[in-house]
This record gives C-alpha cells, structure tokens and sequence, in this order.
C-alpha cells in the first residue's frame, strides 16, 4: 500500500530531513513510526498525502507513483489518505459537524447522507452530544477526536496519524488508540506517528524507528 | 500481514450539478454571513468605485448629448442679395444638395425674414420702425449632415459652396464651433484617461480589499486542499462571493447615483445648456446601467480570482 525507495528529502535551508528512506507497509498492516523529536516522522508523513515532494527517490501509494502526480491529481491522492494532523487543523468557527463534513462535503455526498454519516461517525467516538459546539469550546481529547473523526468518516484505504495522543491523559490516549485500531480493522492501512514509548510498548505492532532521517530500525514488514 | 477485510463503503450519494451549485451558493451566503465585516468592507469599496466611475459616466453622456444639441446648431447661411425666382431657387438647391455633406434646406423668403426679425423684436416697436421686406436678405439655410459639423469639413464644405454661383454671402458659426469642438474634443481625452486610470486605481483596491477577505481565511483554503478538494471546489464558494459583492455594489452604487440625480444633479445643466427646455442632466440610459452592473460583478469575480491566485498554488 506505502512503498518508499532510496527516498531523501532536504528542506529549502539545506537541512537534511530525510536519507535513504527504504520502507513498505503492507495493505491493512498498523504501524507505528517513531524517534525523538526531530528525527523526521512529520516530513515523512507529509510525504505520503503530497504536501512534500521528494527531493529524491519513489513513492508508491496503492500503486501510483506520486512524484510525478500532476497538481490536478493530488486531490485525489488525498481522498484516499486520511490525516490527522500534529496541531488538529480544525476551523475555529465552524461546528463539530461542519468540520467533519468537509471530507465529505469535497467528495460531493449530499447534505443528508452528510448528516447520518457524521453522526454515525461522531457517536462511534462518543462526541455525538458535542456535534454543534465548535472546536474551541471542547478539551484536547475532544479536539482530538474530531481531528480523528474527519480523517476517517470517508473510510479512507491509509490513516495518517501525527502524534495522535500528543499530550493527553491515559484514558484518552486508549479511547484513540481504540479508534484507530477499529478503523484498521474495517480495512484502513494506519501509519501513527509518536513517540510516546509506553503507548507503543502496549500494542504489538511493527515499529519503524527513525534517527536523524535515517530508518534505523523495522523498514520491511519481513525482518 | 495482518488479513485486510474487504473494506464496506457506504454507496456514494453524489449530488448532481445543480446540487453542487446549491453547495456552492449557501457556502458563499454562509462565507458572507460569517465575515460580515471584511464583506461590508470590500462591497462599500466596490459601490464607491462604481460610483465615481458611473458619475464620470453620467458627466460623459451629458457632455455629448450637449454636443449634440449644440452642432445640431451649426448651421451654414447662404445670403442673396434679391428674391430668387422659382427657376433660379430650383436649380441653387439641387446644386447645392449634391454637394457631400447637405443635410436640409430651406429657404427663407425676405417675407418671412422680416417675420422672424418682428417676432424676435416683440415689443421693441421703435426698433422696427422702418424695416420693411426690403432691406433683409432672402436666404437658404443649411443644415449639415452630422459628421459634417465640425472643424475642417466644416470648412471644406463651405469652401465648396462658395463655389457655387448666385451666393452673395456664406455665414457660418466658424470660430466657436471650432472652439467648442477643440474642448469637446479635449474633454473626451481628458475624460477617458481620467477613466482609465480611476478604473485601474479601482480594480487595484477592489483585488486588495478581497486579498484581505481571502487573507482571513487561509487556514480553510490550506485544509480544504488537504482533505482533498480540488482546486475548483475550493475557489467556486469564493467567486460566487466575489460576484455577489460585485452585484451588491453595482446595486448599492446605481442607487446612490440615483439619489444624488433625483436630489440635486438633474437641474444642475443649467449651467452647461442653452435651451432651458433642455437643460436638465439626463439619467444613464438602461444600456449603461446594466453595463455598470456587469462591470461590478466582473469587478468582484476578477477580484477574488486574482486574489486566489495568491493562495492557491498546488
Ligand atoms: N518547514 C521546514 N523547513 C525547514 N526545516 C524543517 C521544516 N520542517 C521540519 N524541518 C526540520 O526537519 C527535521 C525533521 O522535522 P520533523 O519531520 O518535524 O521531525 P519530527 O516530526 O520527527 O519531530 C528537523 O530537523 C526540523 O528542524
Ligand atoms: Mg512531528
């Protein structure tokens, strides 16, 4: 589903983020990247949903080259890629609901349908009675949640996730590590970056570590 | 590798075109209803430039209505010094109608020059003591076709009707219709540089002000795009907003113009008129009011594309 070769990337001021990144995540798999801070997991998540480009190497997503995805084509890349961002990125003045919707709203679903899937969606993370607060007004897991809940309400095949339990309390870290864990169950390839040891030391899954742009460890599913 | 399921998507319930239109608009209304300051801001700028544009406007179609009224004016006498027989009249006219540029003629008989002198002299009695048919002059007054009634052809045209045999004297409103002309002439340049330059100065601070509008508001432009919309998905809301604000100004403008033409305006060509009958300012006509409105919904669909422009680049 992911697939990076010999993938380097420098940014503008010549500081180096990412070298030599060999990687392959499996359809359906749940992995975790990790490293200290700095180490390069933003930038390589950014990779992956076209908000960076290379500055050498390949990237695969489901099949499809994505270096040379024309602009026009990149929406369509990122239909396929939920994301859920480092800093939320939810508008400030529109409603829970409204800001769920707009993953669908881009896809052209009708008004109804909206509706009953962001509901369904939002009930499933337990923030059906917030739906018409805005994002302000709501804690950091809340906030959370409804970040998760717009990544994931188109069913999308790959979950990007940036630091998903950040700096929240034990039991919402569980309740989104629940949620991401469901929605790879229902067929999503989730890919979470953290580096909160004790959350990862609990799951189970293939970990890939990074250091100073290089991956040091858990590049290929057969190791 | 862990089994995948097959994965159970909801069937897609894709709106139709005129769905998609609906989406639009309402996001627009809502875009609107949201940053109701920035959108005050950018329509009163928008109807403030329309304004003085469509005011420069209604000057310019005053001007050339007046221009109008005023060469209808010009007017070419040909004198002679005695009445002219049936004979001599019929042969002078179709001479002088074949020469290019001879609009209508009449001829005015000594009779009926005295007619018009008395009714000019009314009630001065001593001053028409004396006058009689006799010493006026009989004489053929020419009206010219339009183009011929300015400046050189002018001239040209009566150069060749004092070729003509027969005519005593030629008069003709030579120096200030040549100095009207030349102002005439000098106002219309005037005119359009000034509109050039008011238009230019207008879209600039209408795209800026609509800069500002799309400024406030590049966090969603960025998360849209990131959550996979398009590119015409994303600017759509925004142009629709940009025309309504165009189509408000151009409302709010037409209608301040209108106010300030029924306050004050529509006597005010007194001054510029001869003809008191004539002298009121005219409105715009429909064809330039609805050219004013199309020019305000251009303005702000132009604006908020431009200003796009800045903002979406991937
Ligand atoms: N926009 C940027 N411009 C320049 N350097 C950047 C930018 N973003 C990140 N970096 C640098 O790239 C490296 C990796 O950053 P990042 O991917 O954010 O790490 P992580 O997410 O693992 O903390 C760091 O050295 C960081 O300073
Ligand atoms: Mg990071």
């Amino acid at each position: 589903m992911i697939q990076l070769h010999n993938v380097f990337l420098s940014y503008q001021n010549d500081v180096t983020a990412l070298s030599n990144i060999n990687l392959n995540v499996a359809k359906g798999e749940f992995v975790f990247l990790t490293g200290i801070s700095g180490a390069g997991k933003s930038t390589l998540l950014k990779l992956l949903y076209g908000a960076l480009k290379p500055s050498r190497g390949q990237i695969l997503i489901d099949g499809e080259n994505i270096i040379r995805l024309p602009a026009s084509q990149i929406p369509f890349l990122r239909r396929k890629v939920g994301v859920v961002f480092q800093d939320f990125k939810l508008l400030p003045n529109r409603t829970v609901l409204e800001n769920v919707a707009l993953t669908l709203e881009v896809l052209g679903w009708g008004k109804k349908d909206i509706g009953k899937k962001v509901y369904h969606v939002l009930k499933q993370m337990g923030l059906e009675h917030k739906i018409n607060s805005t994002p302000l007004r709501l804690s950091g897991g809340e906030q959370q949640r409804v970040a998760l809940a717009r990544a994931l309400v188109n069913d999308p095949k790959i979950i990007l996730a940036d630091e998903p339990t950040g700096n929240l309390d034990e039991e919402s870290r569980e309740q989104i590590l629940g949620i991401l864990k469901g929605a790879n169950i229902r067929g999503s390839t989730v890919v979470v970056a953290s580096h909160d040891k004790k959350l990862i030391g609990n799951c189970h899954r293939r970990v890939i570590t990074l250091d100073k742009g290089h991956i040091v460890e858990g590049s290929d599913a057969a190791k | 590798m862990p089994p995948s399921k097959p994965q159970k998507r909801p069937k897609l319930s894709r709106e139709g075109f005129g769905g998609q239109l609906n989406y639009f608009l309402s996001r627009a209304v809502t875009n609107i209803r949201q940053n109701l300051f920035v959108n005050v801001l950018t329509i009163g700028t928008i109807s403030l430039a329309i304004l003085i544009v469509s005011l420069l406007l209604l000057v310019f179609v005053n001007l050339e209505r007046v221009t109008d009224q005023w060469s209808e004016r010009v007017q070419v006498t040909a004198y002679f010094d005695n009445e002219l027989t049936p004979q001599e009249l019929h042969t002078l006219k179709s001479k002088i109608l074949s020469l290019n540029g001879t609009g209508k003629l009449e001829y005015v008989t000594k009779a009926v020059a005295l007619q018009r002198f008395q009714a000019r002299m009314k009630g001065q009695d001593a001053l028409l003591e004396g006058v009689t048919a006799d010493i006026l002059p009989a004489s053929l007054e020419i009206q010219l076709k339009k183009e011929n009634r300015t400046g050189d052809s002018l001239k040209a045209y009566v150069d060749r009707l004092a070729k003509i045999q027969g005519i005593a004297e030629i008069q003709y409103g030579d120096d200030w219709v040549r100095r009207f002309n030349k102002f005439m002439d000098f106002m219309r340049v005037v005119g359009i540089s000034l509109g050039c330059f008011l238009l230019l100065a207008v879209v600039f601070i209408v795209a800026n002000t609509i800069k500002l509008t799309i400024y406030s508001r590049k966090e969603e432009l960025e998360l849209l795009s990131l959550v996979g919309a398009t590119r015409c998905f994303i600017k759509m809301p925004f142009l629709i907003e940009g025309i309504i604000q165009g189509a408000a100004g151009s409302i709010l403008a037409i209608a301040m113009l209108s106010s300030l033409y029924l306050g004050f305006l529509h006597n005010a060509g007194n001054f510029i008129s001869f003809n008191p009958g004539e002298a009121d300012l005219v409105f715009l006509p429909l064809s330039h009011l609805s050219g004013v409105f199309c020019g305000g919904i251009l303005l702000g669909f132009m604006g908020s594309l431009t200003s796009l422009k800045r903002f979406i680049n991937f």
